[in-house]
């Protein structure tokens, strides 16, 4: 008995340690590989490499606005056919909303108010604004009506099903966003030199968020040229990008790679041509720019027959894919427009322009310019430069532009400046060759030429003949993604209903 | 191996030696090695009693040690009354002691633990029973094994014998008229009359059910199964090893019932899944808990969308789970605890039920066996497929004609005519005919061989079994094997009279070589096989892999439809898992009635992987200037899992008959998991897969730590042996949760009424009947993973640099998930209510079940906007039910000397709602895209709705086609088509056994659930649909139905335009199928030799069986594929098909032979 007496009093005695029963826990549930905390800074860079287009681009973008297109339906039909594709209609969605926002989501919160005793990091917070406006731009540019005020708050504010703006709150909002974030931004505070865009240089900081507020302005020119003029206005009077160097470029390399050249070099790396309106506009004015861009496997019978040994840049040997053709369409015409297949037509170079470590360009000095020049036709801006001096910047700059992707882009001045004068910007016929070059200038930034074709109406293109098309006209927006349907349905239906449909000929606000 | 056991002569004196060695302090292993030389005796007693009679000491040793007495008490009674004062003494000593004035002597019978005690005056000389009449005999079972330990007594005496390791016995009896009575657990009692007979054999025949059916219950407490007031299901050890699976579990489908059990369609080691009443949580994984010998084991599954998410060059292979570790000859017994009552003293994760496995670890008393067990199964790849054959390769009505075309997967082609070519790769004219047999084409017949050698032995004082054991498989994907080697071994031993020691380590070691890619397109086989185009020849494809350059030959515009050839031989993956997990329970009796067992359980293993992806790849990107493409991924992973308990149990019985067995016990959690992998892109040499021959290095490492401390109390009331209550409260602590809410407590309560014990006058034909009810709590953090609480952020791999080059960090925040630092744990609640009845001598058993299982609070990541930032959000919200009710019928119709036909059916239906979301929430999607296939649960409704894109109908449930272009158009909402989760889920067993010749077949069904089918979608939109036939003759199609504008639709659409639009606007409505099935799903035929073995051969058993596995599908509604090819062990991912490999139908046999 005595045993039983001494084991039930060990035992007991554990029983008496029961407060103890989750001891330890804190310490066993402490993350040991991932940080609590972070320099927002790096956040930023993230949010920054993140802003490049995504893929799907290729898919919808490039395609409707006729610069590079695919015969080939499936996963791969879009804009090609003028239809829907509802499993590639969520990329800009995705890639914004999910890295973008979310990252810059996080580097405001944690730096709109500068901590006690922590350093100042204003110029990053204002530096985040510009770039949320930016996202924002290519978001609510591509769907309409979106998800603003609440967007990227499921963390901070723990709201899961964000209420969806409409596009004129939003455009109003982002431009007193980049006019105070652009303002506000002081050479004489810290500067974030880890910054991927700019080094933390302030002054180019200031300029990119005025060019962006010029593009904002510029793009209500249908919806509300008064408001335009005044924000065009004050973009210009902050000061704007005025060199290549100041142009907000993304560099990738080949550990952060193109998306949309990505597509380019993997599983597609055949199947993507230049399209016949783009390589006849460029050849049409002996632009070099065509031998910088482009690239025709002559006599491919075949997708492996497109090897370096046939690869010819000669601008008269361009030929550009025609649009409204399908995989089983195209076999005939190409065999008609002389060629061995389809294989045949040129491409955009996709060991040039189309190389997988190619810089994506955000917002660059020669599109800045050519909104400038259009401000000056319209008369919004009245001083500086005149616009066929712009102009002609403009296209100097892009030019110059191609070097960056390869030695073998690069245009010679002399060809630069034989172009220009060729080229100079033709009375009464302004607005559209402004535009025309604006959609050279933009070529692989597929959101921003899509969205600047809806707004101006230029290039004049042929809507989209395809046979089997969903809409007849131009695609006026791309449809919201099934996700949205399924998760955030009340709110997604209100959007909808404001905007009269969800069809891709359904407009948005800004161009009506 | 023949093992002669000797009967030890009287007084071994030289044997208290040992009894001094043998200290309460030996270490196990020594213990283990004295059960093989268990014939000495130590078997110790003490005594301190003055005035008792030698009955009463007789019965005092009994009591203490194994032996029994066999004696006449007459001859005790005169024996008159002693002083005894021992300690710790062999029983031996004690008898010399106690008879040293006394006319009586004894022997001992070490074989059998039987000790006779004759009194001296009627000796003669030999110390052995009178001579009256010796019978000799051989005791064996209905099938002809000999029967050891079988007790024979003569009837109205004590006295008796038993049988020997070979089954044989000998005794004397007085006279002729001697009734020898036969008897031995589990088996029918019989009685024979000596006659003039010298020999005697008997065939013992096994109780139908025995009533005293032991259960190994929770936390290893074996119980009868009369006394348990829930439901449970038991396999016996030869179900699960004669008619076997690679993954055991799934060779058990349709065995029990209301436990659904879904093979993989992910080749030899592939992951099993099994739910038992359905599924309590919206969560993605309600698997049981897997306990082995009274422990939890690691059951973390390495498959398809399973608990462990891939790093690096992600590829969705099988990899197994934690029940892959286990070789089936191992198993002694296995029990299925269904309801949150059985489970309620395993805690959180048993709120899905347990299985619960015993491996062997050698039986007392039963000397030394040798095992060999020998199975083979050739396994053939099954063919479902009914294609169109018409329409050979091609696009848009054009079959290929020029050099490298690439419509490798369309059929879209030409109308096969004699004599047609078509031109494929670089040029190669073949004939334009139809390719058939696809699947047996290119898979191979696979075959998997296990042998498994066992030793055991079993003495006085315990026993151990060993066995060794080497699994074989190759799959029916060629170059892809597994290869399983373990060793197990389990032990029990009595070290004193109060102190037992058990125990048992498995170690395996598993080589999984080439585990098939599913559930994507790049390098998987099966896509690939099913949706190739119907004329493409497999030898070109095998032949023309690779270009001039080594790359892969493009042989369609879909290049991630990697060539299966490449698949299969350019691509590896390597998976070795080394794994040792083991228990030791030490228990002390301080008295009869109360115990303390200590026990410590630990299951780790690590787990070695490396894989590629080919360089050369057609859908691999370029690589830049200077390297190659292709991937390269090092992982090494370590997981522990940790868990000791302690017990304190008491038991007593009173007069009144009333009776009380109560047990406290406190359990410790400890689980971690740890990796590090490394994955490398693109080469510097070609071939070569190595990290340092990598350009881009990304290296990973994560750690995981989860603890759950647990204090539990259980309580037994019965009266008499017909009235049981049991009780259980239990208190978990969870480390993954807040401090507030990181508690919870759950009761259980229990009770069941063996009415037909209870009442006086019970009709003859019932021979047994029993009503239970039961309510229990389980509470539950739902396994949420560890850190869920807070936000973390992530520093990349790589630098970026800023436009001066200087390379910068970039941060992200790796979460696609909101974490919820306010998570409290679920709790489900369940109720059930069951009767178990027999009838006509247990000829005839009916048993039911019904159960109310409601989850409250669950914790789940349910699908979010993604405008938020994020993609889901763990919340606490929400309730569902699952009702059910689950059936056993058993009979014997016929049952004669010769013939003998069982018969069982069970049948479980589970009924699911989704009760609440949380406020304002009326729908969830917890798996599945959104625009194409959800899993969503919604209120209302059932558990795991299949929701589909559908085509647009008008008011008149017309469709509605494009007034431009004539395709169908999709509604704006997705239709809810039915739930993922069978309705009805069972089995119908017959065997028959004919002058022991056996054959018995397993029928099994689940119904009343769906599927959307990801393989029957791309056979449609690649034109090798059946349904894709209407049309070809135009190569236009005119869908039946309206124009937007409502009337009837006139316009014409190219044919492959059409059908690819269930792909562009993406329409999944078409391939929603019922998702039901019957199959035949084994048969095993079997005869056991040992009776024609010559009787000194050193042979004593040998069975062989043949057997046949999936043998066939009876019915099911889905074409082309098999329903159960599933190959994600995701529940939010069940019903989701995408082509998993073909299931196949296993035929061989088992040898087993007993030495």
């Amino acid at each position: 008995m005595k045993k039983i007496t001494l084991y039930t009093i060990l035992f007991l005695s554990t029983i008496c340690l029961l407060p103890s029963c989750d001891k330890g826990f804190e310490e066993t549930n402490t993350n040991k590989t991932l940080p609590i905390a972070l320099d927002p800074a790096f956040l930023m860079n993230n949010a920054i490499i993140g802003s490049s287009a995504p893929a799907e681009t290729m898919i919808f973008e490039l395609a409707i606005v006729q610069q590079v297109i695919t015969p080939f339906g499936g996963v791969l039909g879009g804009g090609n056919y003028n239809q829907d594709n509802k499993v590639r209609n969520q990329g800009v969605w995705v890639r914004y909303y999910q890295t973008v926002i979310k990252s810059l989501s996080a580097v405001i919160n944690e730096t709109a108010t500068t901590k006690t005793g922590a350093p100042d990091r204003s110029n990053l917070y204002q530096s985040a604004r510009i770039m949320r406006a930016y996202a924002f731009m290519v978001l609510t540019d591509t769907y309409g009506d979106v998800p603003y005020f609440q967007a990227g708050k499921g963390f901070s504010e723990n709201i899961s099903v964000p209420v969806y703006d409409s596009q004129e709150a939003i455009y109003k909002d982002i431009i007193k966003e980049l006019e105070s974030a652009s303002a506000a931004l002081n050479p004489a505070k810290p500067i974030n030199t880890s910054d991927v865009l700019y080094g933390g240089d302030i002054a180019q900081w200031k300029a990119f968020g005025y060019s962006l507020m010029l593009r904002a302005g510029m793009r209500l020119s249908k919806v509300d040229p008064t408001l335009a003029q005044q924000t065009v206005a004050k973009a210009v009077a902050g000061g704007v990008i005025q060199a290549n160097s100041g142009s907000a470029v993304v560099r990738h390399t080949s550990l952060y790679q193109n998306a949309v050249n990505g597509l380019l070099n993997g599983s597609e790396a055949n199947n993507y041509f230049l399209a016949k309106p783009f390589t006849d506009f460029l050849f049409a004015k002996s632009d070099p720019r065509l031998r910088s861009m482009s690239v025709r496997y002559v006599g491919a019978a075949s997708g492996p027959q497109q090897s370096p040994s046939r690869a010819d840049f000669t601008p008269s040997v361009q030929r550009g894919m025609p649009m409204g053709f399908d995989n089983g369409t195209i076999v005939a015409k190409a065999k008609l427009d002389g060629l061995a297949s389809f294989y045949d037509y040129s491409q955009l170079d996709r060991f040039r322009l189309g190389r997988i470590d190619a810089p994506m360009f955000l917002v660059t000095n020669a599109q800045t310019k050519l909104l400038l020049a259009e401000a000056r036709v319209r008369g919004w801006v009245t001083t500086g430069s005149t616009a066929a001096d712009l102009y002609a910047d403009a296209i100097r700059a892009n030019m110059a532009e191609m070097a960056v992707f390869s030695p073998a882009s690069a245009i010679a001045s002399a060809d630069i400046e034989t172009f220009v004068t060729a080229n100079p910007l033709s009375v009464g016929n302004e607005i559209k060759e402004i535009n025309e070059q604006y959609w050279v200038a933009t070529l692989l930034n597929g959101p921003e030429t899509f969205a600047n074709l809806r707004r101006s109406g230029f290039p004049a293109l042929t809507p989209n003949p395809y046979q089997g098309r969903d809409v007849t006209p131009f695609v006026r927006k791309l449809t919201y993604p099934d996700s949205e349907y399924a998760i955030n349905k009340t709110n997604l239906n209100a959007a909808i209903t404001k905007q009269g449909g969800d069809k891709l000929d359904t407009r948005v606000w800004w161009d009506k | 191996m023949k093992f002669n056991y000797k009967v030890i002569p009287v007084g071994g004196l030289k044997l208290p030696k040992i009894l001094l060695a043998m200290k309460l302090t030996i270490v196990i292993i020594v213990a283990t090695l004295s059960a093989v030389s268990a014939n000495t005796y130590s078997q110790m007693v003490t005594i301190r009693e003055k005035n008792i009679s030698i009955e009463n000491v007789l019965s005092l040793i009994e009591k203490q040690t194994n032996y029994h007495f066999l004696y006449d008490k007459r001859d005790i009674s005169k024996a008159g009354t002693i002083n005894v004062d021992v300690k710790n003494v062999s029983v031996e000593l004690v008898l010399t002691n106690c008879f040293k004035d006394k006319p009586l002597t004894y022997k001992v019978f070490q074989s059998t633990n039987t000790i006779v005690i004759k009194s001296l005056d009627n000796l003669n000389t030999e110390l052995s029973p009178p001579k009256d009449i010796i019978i000799k005999g051989t005791v064996s079972d209905s099938r002809g094994l000999t029967l050891p330990g079988v007790s024979i007594k003569i009837k109205g005496t004590m006295v008796g014998v038993s049988t020997d390791i070979d089954g044989k016995y000998s005794i004397s009896v007085p006279n002729a008229n001697a009734i020898l009575v036969f008897s031995s657990i589990g088996f029918n009692s019989q009685e024979i009359t000596v006659g003039d007979r010298s020999s005697v054999d008997v065939k013992m025949t096994e109780e139908l059910t025995s009533l005293t059916e032991i259960v190994v219950t929770a936390l290893g407490i074996k119980k009868e199964a009369k006394r348990l007031g829930y439901a449970t299901a038991t396999v016996n050890a030869q179900q699960i090893s004669e008619n076997r699976t690679v993954n055991f579990m799934s060779g058990l489908v349709g065995k029990m019932p209301g436990v659904n059990i879904t093979p993989m369609g992910t080749g030899p080691a592939g992951s099993s899944k099994i739910r038992i009443r359905g599924q309590s949580s919206f969560g993605a994984q309600n698997s049981p808990l897997i306990v082995v010998n009274g422990v939890p084991i690691n059951n973390t599954t390495f498959g398809v969308n399973g608990d462990f998410g891939g790093q690096g060059a992600v590829v969705s292979t099988d990899g197994g789970d934690g029940l892959s570790s286990i070789n089936p000859d191992d198993i002694e017994s296995m029990t299925v605890l269904k309801g949150g009552a059985a489970a309620a003293l395993y805690g959180s994760r048993a709120q899905n039920g347990v299985v619960m496995i015993t491996t062997k670890s050698g039986t007392a008393n039963k000397g030394l066996g040798v095992d060999y067990n020998s199975n083979y199964t050739s396994d053939t790849p099954l063919d479902f497929t009914d294609l169109q054959y018409e329409y050979g390769q091609g696009e848009f009505g054009v079959r290929p004609t020029t050099p490298n075309p690439t419509s490798g997967v369309w059929s879209f082609g030409e109308k096969f005519q004699p004599g047609m070519t078509q031109v494929l790769y670089d040029g190669v004219t073949a004939p334009y005919e139809p390719v058939t047999d696809r699947i047996k084409k290119f898979y191979q017949v696979g075959s998997t061989l296990t042998n498994t050698v066992s030793v055991s032995n079993g003495g006085a004082n315990g026993g151990f079994n060993l066995s060794l054991a080497n699994m074989d498989n190759s799959s029916i994907q060629p170059n892809s094997k597994f290869n399983r080697k373990t060793i197990n071994l389990g032990f029990n031993q009595k070290i004193s009279q109060k102190l037992s020691v058990s125990g048992n380590i498995a170690y395996s070691s598993e080589k999984n070589t080439n585990p098939v890619v599913v559930g994507g397109q790049d390098n998987s086989t099966p896509v690939v096989i099913y949706t190739l185009s119907n004329s493409m020849p497999f030898d070109l494809l095998s032949s023309k892999r690779f270009d001039a350059n080594g790359d892969e030959f493009v042989w369609s515009r879909f290049r991630n439809r990697t060539n299966p050839y490449m698949s299969s031989y350019n691509r590896f993956e390597n998976i070795k898992r080394d794994r040792v997990f083991g228990n030791i329970t030490a228990k002390y009796n301080f008295t009869d009635w109360l115990y303390l067992q200590g026990r410590i359980g630990q299951d780790y293993f690590s787990r070695d992987r490396d894989f590629n992806d080919p360089t050369g790849r057609a859908s691999n990107s370029a690589a830049p200037a200077g390297f190659v493409n292709g991937r390269y991924t090092q992982e090494v992973l370590r997981s522990r899992e940790l868990n000791s308990d302690f017990l304190l149990g008491a038991s007593k019985s009173f007069k009144n008959g009333f009776a009380f067995d109560a047990t406290v016990g406190g359990n410790q959690r400890y689980s971690s998991f740890d990796r590090n992998s490394v994955t490398v892109q693109d080469f510097v040499v070609r071939n070569l897969y190595t990290v340092a021959n990598g350009r881009v290095k990304d290296p990973f490492y994560d750690l995981s730590e989860v603890k759950i401390n647990s204090l539990y109390a259980a309580a037994e009331l019965s009266y008499k042996s017909y009235l049981y209550l049991n009780l259980t409260a239990r208190n978990d602590w969870f480390s993954t949760l807040s401090p507030a809410n990181r508690s919870i407590l759950y009761p259980s309560a229990n009770a069941s009424f063996i009415f037909s014990e209870a009442f006086e006058g019970m009709p003859k034909w019932l021979s047994f009947g029993k009503i239970r009810v039961g309510y229990s709590q389980v509470g539950s953090d739902n396994s949420v993973g560890p850190y869920a609480n807070s936000l973390f952020y992530g520093v990349n791999n790589n630098l970026f640099p800023n436009p001066s080059g200087a390379a910068q960090p970039v941060g992200s925040i790796p979460s696609g998930a909101v974490p919820n630092a306010n998570l409290k744990p679920s709790r489900v609640e369940e109720s059930e209510l069951g009767l178990e009845t027999k009838f006509f001598g247990n000829r005839l058993g009916f048993e039911v079940t019904y159960y109310n299982k409601i989850t409250n609070d669950q914790i789940l990541a349910s699908q979010i906007s993604d405008a938020s930032g994020f993609t889901s959000s763990v919340i606490n919200v929400g309730q569902s039910r699952n009702t059910g009710i689950e059936l056993m019928l058993s009979g014997t119709p016929i049952l004669n000397k010769n013939f003998r036909w069982e018969t069982n059916f069970n049948f479980a239906q589970n009924a699911t709602e989704v009760l609440d979301l949380g406020e304002g929430v009326t729908e969830i999607v917890s798996g599945g895209a959104a625009g194409s296939n959800s899993i969503r649960q919604t209120v209302g409704q059932s558990l795991n709705g299949l929701y589909a894109t559908a085509y647009l109908r008008d008011a008149q449930g017309r469709q509605v086609f494009d007034t431009n272009n004539g395709r169908p158009l999709r509604a704006p909402q997705a239709l809810l088509i039915g739930t993922t989760i069978p309705k009805y889920v069972g089995g119908i067993f017959n065997s028959f056994n004919f002058k022991g010749v056996s054959l018995s077949g397993l029928i099994d069904f689940k119904l009343g659930h769906y599927l959307g089918s990801q393989t029957n979608f791309n056979l449609y939109r690649h034109g090798l649909h059946r349904s894709t036939l209407v049309g070809r003759e135009t190569n236009l199609v005119t869908g039946v139905g309206v124009n937007q504008q409502g009337g009837p639709n006139t316009v014409a659409t190219p044919l492959q335009t059409f059908y690819e639009t269930v792909n562009t606007s993406s329409i999944r409505e078409e391939f929603a199928h019922n998702a039901g099935f019957w199959k035949l799903r084994q048969i095993t035929m079997g005869y056991d030799f040992t009776k024609m073995l010559p009787s000194r051969l050193f042979i004593k058993g040998l069975r062989l069986s043949a057997v046949a596995n999936n043998v066939a599908i009876l019915k099911k509604w889905v074409p082309n594929i098999d329903p159960e090819m599933a190959n994600s062990v995701s529940d939010n991912q069940e019903g989701l098909e995408n082509t998993g490999l073909p299931t196949s139908r296993s035929i061989g046999f088992n040898l087993n032979v007993r030495f």
